[in-house]
């Protein structure tokens, strides 16, 4: 019987299923939009700020508030992975500055191969940090049950979730408004499709990448930071971010912001459905999405092509 | 023309004697003295790893197979310039396809099981390519591995492939726990070293075939796709037709490959063929081996499980280690071991140098380091330009 | 003929073709230039020829009919009848590049398309190997039919690329590799061969040779080229017709002494006030 209210509830998880996805997939599309390359250690960026959190968070929480004091925990959490995310920030300077510049002229394989190389090295730096056996989180983050649970449609709904819509929102709406409205974004667009008119106009390519970068990193960070309770941090957690973050690329259309928003809330709701109703498709679910749009629109739903391929 | 250009033997060419292998293929004596020597050490190796600590022929045996699927992705990437982040999709096709024959359907048959491996490959291949070929570039090395880690998702979600677990290819009792070769049962160590000697064949075969569709026609309208797609449309080439056979060739060369590990290993996991950082391994394979020569591919394979098994026995951190060395790879060597060795001018030239007056290493030392340091300085100064402005 | 029927194709608020009807080749071997200022359609009308780009709306045709009363197609090209048999008629307008290449449309581009990697020898006989079908063997040697092997030295000496047959693409002079892109096309063995701009980039001396070659090498071949020129001394020089474009519309269509005699023309190519 498909109730009403768990619709509701289904496409409430689906929704923030689906921001979780446009944090993760923004900072890779922003990336492949803007420096064209395709960061294959995006998901182990994730992971590092996932990691990061854990042990900021529970430093925090040791040392100012007892996990069970609801509103104040939110906001230790908060604090906890936009911190995370701007420890991302130096990681994403140094590898764009130092690894990645000099081969932008080469071969594309060398990108891919380089961005490879540096997905197997923070891996095993995370190792390295946090040993090879998962963090458990329960004690960290067992403020999340203290917290008070919503009420929607008559069922409960967790707060913390509640949270990463209301934050998805937010960064959402902020990406918007800077790529669109302010001074600044519009620069680092047109620095994306004319390298050299930038130039002309004054615009500093290479810092402009650069920071870029560092952004891109650092909403892979603060993904893997908000994304992470009430589970653990695991080596192989980057892996399916990465994946998913393509699939959500593939549909909205390479290097569209808007593409990557609407890509990744529908396969955030379309999945959790599936999970719903037939558990067995809760893997294939985006890909079966993903080869729907690459049969009927190539191109993805926002991307654009002018020549016929 | 006289018969010479039919038959294999010595002929004149010019007045150079040169060994012909086969139409189109003809060597120095000099090469043709090396390449004999390569496949003696191939079937000399089982007589070879006993004398070796820690090195057992299993490794090189699967790092000929991966060298193999290496060579497959290596018609893609040489040629057409596409990058494939999704080849262990068909090493696994190929792996797995044994394996639920095997396990699922009593076959124990061999060549059987090969066979189905190889369509097993060029099925997948055939799907995914139609879906990815319509993109080039990143987005194309983007959905290969989307595609590829899809099949990893299948292979670990589902019982019937045994999850994460995987499969054996064990067909049946009573059959000494291996596939039959032409009906006959072996002992293990027999087993062992008729299949080893089985993918030696296979990938001399497999090299002879690749060299000779790389001098093909259709090799050269490849290299037109690869170097100018609009122009190879608008000289008549039917470009998507030709890339998606491209693709579907190399993806069967992963699937052979994948057989061959299958009834080797005697068991397909999903984490060991189908992982995308296998994947990745393949991609670094002909990078490491140089992507631009026909054999670079393979011997990339041999060296990185020799390195992978090296790298185990010092350090927990092997995936670093491997990172590190494609970093030197990408930055120092980026024409691979074989594209360095062979056929580079400069290389020569070099040897040639460092022979007429040894000490002229010690010039390039003081050189190199002088370009790292710079290299430094450059970084820094990037660095710094993000914070202070240039 | 090859023919535009009401052709349109905009991209966003532009019109960048707008219900171009004008046929090419009523005369095999006949030299037919485009002329027009910047941004008046003329490199648009080329990709849609050839299939480039696809239009919003109207055809390619080729037509084989040697008695078409031009008047009542060209008239004012908004209500374009069909002065001809209709069995005389191919519709390529959904054909692919390649498709069309085969059928006879071939074309170079402005900016010029080589394989860069490849020798100048090599790029002609990758051509030669795609007009005789022969691209998709796997069991011949690329340089192993002498036929074709023939064909490109006959090329390499009537595009004067002789001496740099074996150089490879990129480290070619310009002039040369304009003369390579225009020897490749040639090569295709076309009915009608679109020259999007052949002499830009050329220098001054070097110019009069790449278009003295085409010419040349049309004429004997009986081969219809459409050629986009800005150069009006070329354009009077040698053409046998000449359509003139502005702001996606035809403009007007003449022999060469229009370019003398239609101010309004004048005014728009040359900026010159009358």
């Amino acid at each position: 019987m498909v109730a009403l209210e768990n619709v509701a509830i289904h496409t409430l998880n689906g929704v923030q299923y689906g921001f979780v996805l446009f944090l993760i997939a923004s900072g890779l599309t922003i990336i492949l939009g803007i420096l064209d390359v395709l960061n294959l250690a995006h998901g182990e960026l994730f992971a590092l700020g996932a990691y990061v959190t854990s042990s900021l968070v529970g430093a925090l929480v040791g040392a100012a508030f007892t996990p069970d004091s609801g509103l104040g925990f939110l906001l230790v959490v908060l604090a906890g992975s936009a911190l995370a995310a701007a420890v991302l920030v130096p990681v994403g300077l140094f590898l764009e500055a130092v690894l990645l510049r000099p081969i932008y002229e080469r071969d594309e394989v060398y990108q891919l191969v380089l961005t490879f190389a540096l997905l197997l090295v923070i891996k095993d730096a995370i190792k390295y940090v946090w040993g090879p056996k998962p963090v458990r989180l329960e004690g960290v983050y067992s403020g999340i049950n203290a917290l008070a649970t919503v009420s929607i449609a008559g069922r409960t709904f967790p707060t913390y979730k509640l949270l990463i819509i209301v934050v998805g929102a937010a960064v959402t709406v902020g990406l918007f408004y800077f790529f669109e409205r302010t001074k600044t974004g519009r620069i680092v667009r047109a620095t994306a499709i004319d390298r050299e008119m930038a130039t002309a106009i004054g615009v500093d390519v290479d810092r402009t990448f650069t920071l870029v970068f560092a952004m891109g990193a650092f909403f892979a960070g603060f993904a893997g930071a908000m994304a992470l309770p009430p589970t653990q941090a695991h080596l192989e957690m980057g892996a399916d971010p990465l994946v998913l973050s393509f699939v959500v690329i593939v549909i909205g259309g390479l290097g569209s912001l808007r593409g990557a928003f609407v890509g990744a809330l529908l396969v955030g709701v379309l999945t959790r459905w599936a999970t719903w109703l037939y558990p067995a498709m809760e893997l294939a679910a985006p890909f079966a999405i993903m080869a729907v749009v690459l049969l009927v629109k190539p191109e993805g739903l926002f991307g654009s092509w002018g020549e016929r391929a | 023309m006289s018969d010479d250009r039919r038959l294999p033997g010595v002929v004149d060419r010019d007045g150079e004697r040169r060994v012909r292998v086969m139409a189109g293929l003809e060597l120095s004596r000099g090469r043709a003295a090396l390449a004999l020597l390569g496949v003696a050490l191939l079937f000399a190796v089982p007589d070879l790893t006993p004398l070796l600590p820690g090195v057992k022929l299993l490794v090189v045996h699967q790092g000929l197979l991966f060298g193999f699927a290496a060579v497959g992705l290596n018609l893609l990437l040489r040629h057409t310039r596409l990058v494939s982040f999704g080849h262990a999709a068909f090493f696994g096709a190929g792996a797995y396809a044994t394996a639920v024959l095997a396990t699922h359907y009593e076959v124990a048959g061999l060549f059987t099981l090969l066979a189905t491996a190889l369509v097993a490959a060029a099925v997948v291949a055939t799907v995914v390519g139609y879906l990815s070929l319509r993109h080039t570039g990143l987005y194309f090395a983007l959905l290969t591995l989307a595609f590829g880690q899809l099949l990893f998702a299948i292979a670990q979600g589902q019982q019937f492939l045994g999850g994460s677990d995987g499969l054996s290819v064990r067909p049946g009792p009573g059959r000494g726990g291996a596939p039959t070769i032409l009906g006959q049962v072996f002992a293990p160590e027999v087993y062992e070293l008729l299949v080893y000697y089985l993918t030696v064949v296979v990938v001399l075969v497999g090299l002879l075939v690749m060299y000779r569709l790389a001098n093909s026609p259709i090799g050269n309208a490849l290299d037109a796709i690869g170097q100018d797609r609009t122009r190879a449309q608008f000289i008549g080439i039917p470009t998507r037709r030709y890339v998606w056979a491209a693709f579907v060739i190399s993806g069967v060369y992963g699937g052979i490959a994948g057989g061959l590990y299958g009834v080797a290993v005697k068991h397909v996991r999903p984490e060991a063929t189908l992982h995308f950082l296998r994947s990745g391994e393949i991609l670094f394979m002909a990078i490491l081996g140089g992507f631009q020569t026909l054999l670079g591919p393979l011997i990339g394979g041999v060296v990185f499980f020799f390195l992978k098994i090296g790298g185990r026995n010092f350090t927990d951190y092997f995936d670093a280690l491997t990172g590190v060395v494609l970093l030197l790879v990408v930055f120092g060597f980026p024409r691979g071991i074989v594209g360095s060795l062979g056929g580079d001018r400069s290389v020569r030239a070099r040897a040639a140098a460092v022979r007429s007056d040894p000490t002229v290493v010690l010039e390039w030392a003081v050189a190199g380091v002088g370009r790292l340091g710079g290299a430094l300085r450059t970084a820094a100064r990037n660095v710094r330009s993000v914070f202070g402005g240039t | 003929m090859l023919v535009a029927r009401n052709l349109r194709k905009s991209f966003g608020e532009v019109q960048a073709t707008d219900d171009v009807t004008v046929a090419f080749g009523r005369d095999p071997g006949e030299m037919v230039f485009v002329v027009g200022p910047n941004g008046a359609g003329k490199t648009t009308l080329v990709n849609l020829l050839t299939g480039r780009l696809a239009p919003d709306a109207g055809q390619v045709l080729l037509v084989d009919d040697a008695d078409v009363e031009w008047d009542a197609l060209e008239g004012d090209g908004s209500d374009a009848t069909r002065p001809w048999d209709a069995g005389a008629e191919r519709d390529i307008t959904d054909l692919t590049p390649e498709r069309r290449v085969h059928a006879g449309v071939v074309r170079s581009f402005q900016v010029v398309k080589l394989f860069e990697e490849m020798t100048a020898r090599e790029n002609l006989r990758t051509a030669v190997l795609s007009e005789r079908g022969l691209l998709s063997s796997a069991t011949g040697l690329r340089d192993g039919y002498p036929e074709v092997e023939a064909a490109v030295e006959d090329l390499l000496e009537r595009f004067r690329l002789g001496d740099r047959a074996d150089d490879v693409a990129e480290e070619l002079p310009h002039g040369d590799r304009k003369l390579l892109d225009v020897a490749m096309s040639f090569a295709l063995d076309p009915e009608y061969l679109l020259l999007d701009e052949p002499t830009s980039g050329v220098s001054t001396g070097e110019t009069e040779l790449v278009i003295e070659t085409i010419a040349d090498v049309s004429r004997e071949e009986g081969v219809t080229t459409i050629t986009i020129e800005h150069d009006m001394d070329i354009v009077s020089g040698y053409a046998d017709r000449v359509v003139a474009l502005h702001q996606g519309r035809v403009h007007g269509r003449g022999p060469p002494e229009m370019l003398e005699t239609d101010d309004e023309l004048r005014r728009l190519l040359l900026g010159v006030e009358t």
